[in-house]
């Protein structure tokens, strides 16, 4: 349900959404989740790079986190 | 009595003593004149009185007074009694026109010449108040003008020159346009926004959700375009990040994101000021500071963004609308929704 205040008159109404703003939800939805995707793929890209980043220094997360601690 | 010359070896009577003594203290006993009457010489130094119903003169000619002679003039009628100057000059501060109980001094500078010390109580200024809380001010001059109280809560101004009272003008502070509670919601519209406002402030408290899947945001003239540009300090559980971006809302779901729990310290809060929101021609700048439990995550979250609506049509609006997920939107008890305008 959709509230909607009138704040000249102080009106307040509640309703369904109409179409136009059950489009818009999808269209936010869709857009939602790629930048979901992205920030997913960017999270993994970095933790993949410091995985990698790790293991040539051969050393664990912990030692590192104790180093730039 | 009347004046007097002394001779050498002259007794006086004990009776001409009292009477000497009245005159020297400005009285003396007087036969109030019923018409219209001219000086004598006999006059200097006594009272001289009128009582008539009507209009009358006391004249005053040359040649009969000394320099340093005084008669003291009364009115104890209901006519008016006016001192005129007859061949003599009378002067005077106050008025010559003696209304009934007034009366003054009338001094000689020389044969010729007199001045009429009015002290009725009406010489001077005409007390023009007329009502509890009225002042006195000029109008023009030393024209005397009253000023009647004004109303509870007005000030003292000045306008058109003179002294006025008025609602003095609203300003530095903030009105609550508007106070709801979610229940159950997927959007929220605080719309017909007046413009009279400098600043608008939406504070917000105790929201959750009815699941942990939406994702809330804020928006300005219900825009989804591109058009929010800004930058955000997020500080997820321990660890801090910065999040700069062009957005299509305020910040990244600064209303709430998977935030289930009923838990107050752990609801959806904060607060958000938008400036300069109803001009035409210019951006307007948003500053918002937000925080919530991601449920989903199981993660503190707190965001501050500082940034700009990058559109220069006045913000009439203000949009809380779920862009992903099913959950609704909900206030906890004792807490809302309000949005300010801030003068």
């Amino acid at each position: 349900m959709k509230l909607i205040v009138n704040c000249e008159t102080g009106e307040v109404i509640e309703r369904e959404l109409n179409k136009e703003e059950k489009d818009q939800q999808k269209i936010d939805q869709i857009a939602f989740d790629l930048e979901q995707k992205a920030k997913e793929a960017e999270a993994e890209a970095k933790a993949a790079k410091k995985a990698a980043l790790l293991e040539r220094l051969g050393i664990t997360q912990e030692e590192a986190n104790l180093l730039l601690g | 009595m009347a004046k007097q010359t002394f001779t050498t070896g002259q007794v006086l009577t004990a009776a001409q003593m009292t009477s000497l003594q009245q005159t020297a203290m400005g009285g003396g006993s007087a036969t109030a004149k019923t018409t219209s009457y001219v000086l004598v010489a006999a006059d200097a130094g006594t009272t001289v009185a009128m009582n008539a119903a009507g209009s009358t003169t006391i004249t005053v000619n040359t040649g009969l007074f000394s320099a340093g002679d005084t008669v003291f003039i009364q009115n104890w009628g209901a006519g008016t009694c006016t001192i005129t100057a007859g061949t003599a000059t009378v002067s005077t501060h106050g008025s010559l026109a003696l209304s009934q109980y007034e009366g003054g001094q009338l001094y000689f500078t020389s044969s010729s010449a007199a001045i009429f010390f009015d002290i009725s109580q009406t010489t001077g200024m005409t007390n023009p108040m007329t009502t509890t809380g009225d002042t006195i001010y000029s109008s023009s001059g030393s024209t005397p003008a009253r000023l009647g109280i004004g109303s509870t809560g007005q000030v003292l101004t000045v306008a058109g020159g003179v002294p006025s009272w008025a609602t003095p003008a609203s300003g530095g502070g903030m009105t609550l346009i508007s106070e709801q509670t979610a229940s159950g919601n997927t959007a929220i519209n605080f719309t017909s926004i007046s413009s009279s406002y400098k600043q608008l402030l939406l504070v917000y408290s105790g929201l959750y959700q009815s699941t942990a899947d939406g994702a809330y945001v804020l928006r300005l003239n219900n825009s989804s375009s591109s058009v929010y540009v800004d930058q955000g300090q997020l500080i997820d559980g321990t660890s801090a990040s910065t999040d700069y971006a062009t957005r299509t809302c305020i910040g990244d779901d600064i209303i709430g994101f998977r935030n289930s729990s009923t838990t107050l310290y752990n609801t959806s809060s904060g607060f958000v000021i938008i400036d300069n929101y109803s001009s035409s021609t210019k951006v307007k700048t948003y500053s918002a500071n937000a925080r919530y439990f991601d449920n989903n995550a199981s993660a503190k979250r707190a965001y501050i963004y500082t940034g700009f609506f990058n559109d220069t049509t006045a913000v009439t609006s203000v949009d809380i609308v779920r862009r992903s997920g099913t959950g609704t939107l909900n206030n906890l008890t004792n807490t809302s929704i309000r949005l300010y305008g801030i003068s």
